[in-house]
């Protein structure tokens, strides 16, 4: 058995536990997720701390909420997409403190791309202006990258169409890469590699 | 490969490479009191509609009746039905002119002030 099926039977395991009375069981749901749920809320604020206490959050509606997992859907799909709609509405709520795109650090000296220091404060940069993106792109990217860039999984996050997806994760590149004319020139002489998408692989 | 391919190849870099985080050895124990804490809470109470609804009918009673009346009224007595003259002082009225103006761009303000905010909102 693969370790996403052991997972799987260990969810429903711990689930019909919980729906029958038993409140411990949730316990085994927590240890499970918490590393994920913690890492897409941190990729949603960038804030280590709001990233906890919005999981915490997430984790309390899948416990009022349990009895809704009707099954149809694996129960990580049911939880990533809670915990999304958890994130989303508090980042609505109190939103990150950003800086503008146009005004998201950019190093300038070309010389100083080859040093390893200069090309982390570029990505640093870079993901810095994702979270400058409006918020109907900006999700898209953070959980097409959480996903490992699998669309159809940041698609049934999103509860969005595939093709809505695509559509919104285009335009936001097309933000970034305006925001960042030469980083084409840049990463490729800092030595970056192309790491393949799963449509690709 | 093309400018934009390759553009896009160096952004899935970037933003793919990003370091996992561990939660804090405290977070598990923290979820787990405030589901305990949820558990023996009881449970909230009801909205109580059954003594509820006889008020609901019977303010839907009087508000229906009342729209009824005052359209009867306005059919079949329309000519009666005129607003009273009301006659002022040229120094009462004018100011009461200006105070229409103030009136209505206090209105006009909050208007867009009430626009602007729902615009920032959902960009």
């Amino acid at each position: 058995m693969s370790a996403s099926a052991q997972t799987a039977t260990a969810d429903l395991e711990d689930v019909r536990r919980v729906l029958g009375g038993d409140v411990r069981a949730f316990e085994g749901i927590v240890r499970r997720w918490q590393g994920p749920l913690v890492n897409m809320a941190w990729r949603y604020c960038r804030d280590r701390g709001r990233a906890e206490e919005l999981a915490q959050e997430a984790f309390l509606r899948a416990w009022r909420g349990l009895a809704s997992w009707r099954g149809e859907s694996s129960f990580s799909t049911w939880l990533f997409a809670l915990a999304a709609n958890v994130y989303r509405n508090d980042l609505k709520r109190v939103p990150t403190v950003t800086v503008p795109m146009e005004d998201a650090p950019e190093p300038s000296a070309p010389a100083a791309q080859h040093n390893e220091l200069a090309e982390r404060s570029q990505n640093e940069s870079v993901r810095r202006a994702v979270l400058a993106l409006p918020l109907r792109y900006r999700e898209p990217v953070v959980l097409y990258y959480f996903h490992e860039m699998d669309v159809s999984a940041a698609a049934r996050t999103l509860r969005l169409p595939e093709g809505t997806v695509k559509a919104r994760l285009s335009r936001a590149r097309a933000l970034l890469r305006k925001r960042f004319p030469y980083l084409e020139s840049a990463t490729a002489a800092a030595g970056t590699t192309h790491l393949p998408s799963r449509e690709e692989a | 490969m093309n400018r934009d391919q390759m553009n896009q190849d160096q952004l899935d870099t970037i933003l793919a490479r990003e370091d996992e985080i561990i939660p804090s050895s405290g977070f598990l124990a923290r979820v787990m009191d405030k589901v305990q804490e949820e558990a023996v809470a009881p449970p909230p109470i009801p909205f109580p509609w059954k003594r509820a609804i006889p008020g609901f009918i019977l303010a839907a009673g009087v508000l229906g009746w009342g729209t009824v009346e005052t359209v009867l009224y306005a059919i079949h007595q329309p000519a009666e039905f005129a607003l009273p003259n009301i006659h002022l002082a040229a120094s009462i009225t004018e100011p009461m002119q200006q105070a229409g103006w103030v009136v209505g761009a206090l209105a006009v303000s909050a208007a867009s002030w009430v626009l602007s905010r729902r615009l920032a909102g959902r960009f």
